[in-house]
This record gives structure tokens, sequence and C-alpha cells, in this order.
């Protein structure tokens, strides 16, 4: 019955007419050779080789191998709380109206996290203990998962509302874990690197843009003019000018700006160009979000005897945030793929060190094998990104809340 | 007849957009405690305007105002005092889209009143009991119609139990077949001896409800009676021709 149906819209939807079959049938021949081309050589000339040396350099750089316990760790923390949210998200279902996509998005999730897990490591050549970590630490994602979907409804309520917590102060955690201090080695930035570093530079330029953004946004509406004038001369300087030149500029003149010490590393100045310039984008952003929220809610919110920062807090912010949750995903995705340039200031991070790799001696020549592979994790990223804004924005959505 | 106390006392208000145009050219408006006043008058006229500045969302540039015994001035507190004890219903409804209906009604007690959240959650279901639909309480206003959502923000604005409440247009964006339930609970809360200045078309409210009915034109009040003299025999020949148009 599903599949005559699936047989019938393909027919409507690509053989419709004489015209129609021909065009798809055409194109459909492309892309059967394109992806048979591809697969010819991702199975048969490829030698992945390059990939299966390197996944130590690929993952996290230079990071001292005595020390990348530190790093298990931080991976399995994550994956406890992962999979303890993901669970009180199923066991809490809001707003969602599309009940029937969202289990079965639910099982599919699983489903490739599992088959990820026992194939991935398995293809890269890891160590048999290295691949029993990972079937160990996805494990207790889902059985975390599990439970908390299982159980998560007894929890009491006043717990619940601080699980989100668990988040930022994970970031803090992994923060130490990653850099030392507190009784750790010290693991100096410049020992970061790979996917680590492009992760770590992408989040804390995402988590501290975010606020900045939001508050330039504000700033550039504010009756005060110093306030305005400051905002649109910030946005307009950093969208002005283009990331790679930015980028060249803080690691050259914070140098001057600011006395010796004061200075921060190459690796932490980057990440704060990284965090200004998406700042001014998210700003822009939000001012859309604002400018769509109508007077009135304002108007409404004064009128019932709110201040201003209490009608921005509980009126007017959680629509216009709501509605630019959409193009501040994006700016945060293309930020994601902006780090890349960092490879350009001498940074290693997944760039960097594909180009290091590259230029190894007895990898040469092995160019499309590690671009494939690094555009396949970020799209990875980018997509996860993409799905998590998506399910936010369905949640928080009023025309989608349940009757 | 409502006892002579001034709730509202306005002397000479004269406001000007930034744009220039001269919204109100000098108007005087008193009202007493318990006394419903309509205000109407053509588009244009200032009648909004008007009421919008006795809760200070309009600025005016002489003149004076206060409400039930407060100067409205620049004193940021004042204005706060004012917007505490003067509840405001907008001809677009105005509520929350993000919040529950019952949630709109709690936001400003909790926040600005400071009083215990269960203890509002039960005052705001018996208004919501009151105009009619506590059994929506759970809902969001974007799933409620149009009469239903104007009943919610006339809630909200007596969950903060002000002295005065303004009414601007509240049935003009309303279906026809939605005007009359609101009508009802505005008629309600005047017979509970609510003050009330409501800008309106509806002359059937206007004829059964109000103690005076204010005709504005050209920012100015044309004229001023109880309703049965203004829409019997007025005395003004734009009051005359202003009838004339909507009846």
């Amino acid at each position: 019955m599903a599949a005559n149906s699936l047989l019938a819209s393909l027919r409507r939807e690509l053989f419709a007419s004489r015209g129609d079959a021909l065009l798809s049938a055409g194109l459909l021949a492309l892309i059967a050779a394109a992806a048979i081309g591809l697969l010819r050589w991702a199975f048969g000339q490829a030698q992945w080789v390059v990939i299966q040396a390197n996944t130590t350099l690929f993952a996290v750089g230079r990071y001292p191998l005595d020390q990348q316990w530190r790093l298990w760790l931080l991976v399995a923390l994550l994956a406890l709380a992962t999979g303890l949210s993901w669970g009180l998200l199923r066991a809490n279902p809001r707003g969602d109206r599309s009940g029937v996509l969202w289990p079965a998005n639910d099982r599919i999730a699983v489903a490739v996290l599992a088959f990820l897990t026992a194939w991935a490591p398995a293809a890269l050549r890891l160590a048999l203990p290295l691949q029993l970590r990972w079937w160990g630490i996805t494990a207790l994602l889902l059985a975390l998962r599990w439970a908390a979907g299982r159980w998560g409804r007894r929890l009491p309520p006043q717990l619940l509302r601080w699980v989100p917590l668990i988040w930022p102060l994970l970031y803090l955690l992994g923060m130490v874990l990653i850099s030392g201090g507190l009784g750790l080695i010290r693991v100096p930035p410049s020992e970061w690197g790979g996917l680590l570093l492009t992760v770590l530079m992408a989040s804390f330029a995402i988590l501290a843009s975010f606020p900045l953004g939001v508050l330039m946004a504000l700033g550039r509406r504010s009756e005060l003019p110093l306030l305005r004038w400051g905002s649109v001369l910030y946005i307009e300087f950093i969208r002005g000018a283009p990331l790679i030149t930015l980028l060249f500029l803080g690691q050259n003149i914070l140098g001057f700006l600011l006395p010796g010490g004061l200075a921060p590393d190459r690796v932490w100045r980057a990440a704060w160009v990284l965090t200004f310039f998406c700042g001014a984008y998210v700003a822009e952003a939000v001012r859309a979000g604002l400018a769509s929220v109508p007077g009135g809610q304002q108007e409404a919110a004064r009128s019932l005897g709110l201040s201003v920062p209490q009608s921005l807090q509980h009126v007017v912010l959680p629509q216009a945030l709501r509605i630019a949750l959409p193009a501040t995903v994006g700016q945060f995705i293309s930020l994601l793929q902006d780090t890349t340039l960092l490879s350009l200031i001498g940074l290693l991070e997944l760039l960097g060190t594909a180009r290091t790799v590259m230029a190894n001696p007895d990898f040469l020549g092995k160019n499309a094998e590690v671009y494939l592979t690094l555009a396949v994790l970020f799209w990875c990223c980018c997509a996860a990104l993409g799905l998590g804004s998506r399910a936010l924005e369905r949640r928080l959505d009023p025309s989608h809340f349940p009757a | 007849m409502p006892a002579s106390q001034p709730m509202i006392e306005a002397r000479g208000v004269e406001k000007w957009y930034p744009n220039g145009f001269h919204a109100l050219r000098g108007v005087d408006l008193s009202v007493s405690k318990g006394e419903v006043v309509v205000i109407m008058g053509p588009s244009g006229s200032g009648k909004s305007t008007f009421i919008r500045t006795f809760n200070a969302l309009e600025e005016f540039q002489a003149g004076s105002i206060s409400v039930d015994g407060i100067a409205l001035s620049n004193d940021l507190r004042n204005i706060d005092a004012i917007r505490c004890e003067t509840g405001m219903v907008f001809q677009q409804f105005n509520l929350f889209p993000h919040l529950t209906v019952l949630q709109n009604l709690c936001l400003a007690p909790v926040l600005v009143r400071k009083r215990r959240r269960a203890e509002v959650e039960g005052q705001a279901m018996g208004l919501l009991e009151r105009v009619g639909i506590a059994e929506q309480a759970g809902k969001y206003p974007g799933q409620l119609s149009g009469g239903q959502q104007q009943r919610v923000a006339i809630a909200r604005s007596l969950c903060m139990e002000p002295r005065i409440l303004l009414f601007d247009e509240p049935t003009s964006a309303l279906d026809p077949e939605m005007v009359g339930e609101v009508l009802e609970v505005m008629k309600a809360l005047a017979a509970d001896g609510m003050t009330m200045v409501v800008v309106t078309h509806e002359m059937g409210f206007a004829r059964e409800v109000a103690h005076r009915v204010v005709l504005m034109s050209e920012g100015r009040i044309v004229e001023e009676a109880p309703p049965e003299i203004f829409f019997t025999n007025p005395q003004h020949e734009r009051s005359r021709q202003f009838l004339a148009q909507i009846l």
C-alpha cells in the first residue's frame, strides 16, 4: 500500500509528461553516474590509510598522550549530559504537534548513533581498547536516555528546572579538563588541535557572541545616543571587514594595544575575534527579531506597570529571540565553517591539521581523501546544529502548542 | 449617580507629534469615581491620543493631568504608580502570544506587585470565571477567538486591581458577532462601579451605560453631555454632523 502510493507519487512528480520524463531520466542518470564514480573511488582507489594513521592528530592535534584521559572523561560526561537531557525532553514532550515525526526521528537518531559507534571506530582501524571505549560511552548515553525517558516524568518539577544548568557547568568543567588547572597539569592552547580546537573555538564564539549580539541589538534601539552610536559603529565596522582581515588584525594589534602580559595568547585572540565578528551578525538577526514584535506588546507590558527591563525580559525578548532563532543559527553554522580560516593564521584546527598531514611526505597526493573527510565532518556538525535549531523552533512556536 | 471625587483631572492638555501635528489643543476633562465616560469622534480627532496620555503611553507638552491624585510628570515613579492604578484595554488586544492565558494574567501582579504566584493564580481564575472563559486558562492567545482574546485582555487588566480602566476602541477589531460578548463584560464592570473611560463607536453601549458622552474633533472637546441629551438633542453643529454620519 505504502509502496504503491510512493510509486504513484514518484510517477506524478517525476514522469508526468514526456518532457518531464526525459528531464528526470537525464538527471537521474547524471546523479547515478556521479554517485557510482564516487563510490568506486572511495572503495577502490582511495587510500584511507592517511586518515587511519592520523586519527588522533585529526581528533585532538598534539594534545599530550598521557593527558588524553581527561578528554575521554569529558566525552563520557558529555554523553551522560546528552543522554539525560535527551531522555528528559522525551519524557516531557511539549508543543510539538507533529507527534508522528518526533518518535520516528528519535529512533532514527538512536539507530544512526549505534551504527556509527559500531562502524566508525572499526573503519578507522582504532585499537580494540579504543573501540571498546567508544562502545561504552555510547552505551552510557543510550542507557541514560532510556532511563531518563522512562522515569523522568516522576522527577519533581523544581529539580527539572535545574537540569539545563548542567550544560554551562559542564562547559566550565570541560574548559578545566582541557586546559588544566585545579591540580591538573596545564596543557597550553598551542597544543590543542584538530577537531578539539575547531569545536572549542566555535562553541566559545557561539556562546559568547549570543549575549554580545543581543546587547548590541538592544543598544542599537536605545534612546541613549552614546549607546546607540557605539552599537551602530561596532556593528557596521565589523560587518564591513572580511573575517580574515580581522583575524590578522587581532593577531598583530592586540599585542600592541594591551600591555605585555594582558594580551591573550594567539588561540584566545582568535577566539575573541571570532566572537566579536559573529556578535555583529547576531545583533543584526536579533534586531530583525525585535523589529517584528509589534509595538503594542511593549505598550501592553508598560501599561500593566512593568518596567522597561521587565517588559524586555518577559515580553519582548522571548518573542524576538524566537523569531531571530533561524537566522542566528544560520550565523552560527557559518561561524563553524569560518573557523577554517584560523589555519591561515597558523592555528592547527581541522583544516590546519589536514594541511600538515598532506605536507607529510608519507601521505603526499592524498588530498582528496583528506578533504572529503573534512567535508563530511563539517557537514555532520552543521547538520546537528541545524536539526537542533529546528527542534527548538518547533518547541517554542506558539502556533504548534497543543490545543 | 457616582460620587464627585475626581479620579482623572485633565487641564489644558496640548500635544504635538514630532512631525509637528497638533493632536490635542487644550483639552479639559474631569472623570469622577465610578463614572463611565464614552469618548466619540471621527478618526484623527485625537480621542485615542487623549486617553493614552492618562497612563503616559503618550507624552504631552503643556497642561496637566492627575490620575487618582497623582500628578503625571516626568518622574518615572509617578508614571509607574499611575500605570499600576490604571488598566488599559487595546483595540488589538495585545495579549502576550508566548504565554498562556493564565500566565498573561499573572505576569504583572507577580512582577510588579510582588505577590505570590499561587495566590495570584487563584484570583486570575476567578477573573476568568467572571469574563466567562475559565476553561481556556491553559490555552495560548492564538488559539482563542477575537472576542475571547479581548475578554482575556480585560481580565488581565483587572488582575492588577486597577482603580480606573481605559478602553481604546475595544471592539473595533472584532467580528460583529463577537462585539456583544465583550460589551456584556464591560457593562458588568460599569454596573460594579468601575471608573471607565471608553473610546468607542458603540452607540448602544454609550446610550445604555455611559454617564457622559464626550465628542472630540480636531484635537478639541466639542460637546460633553449625558447620553440622553447627546443623542437626541446635541447642541453643536459638529455633533449633529457626526451623529448623522454614524447613525
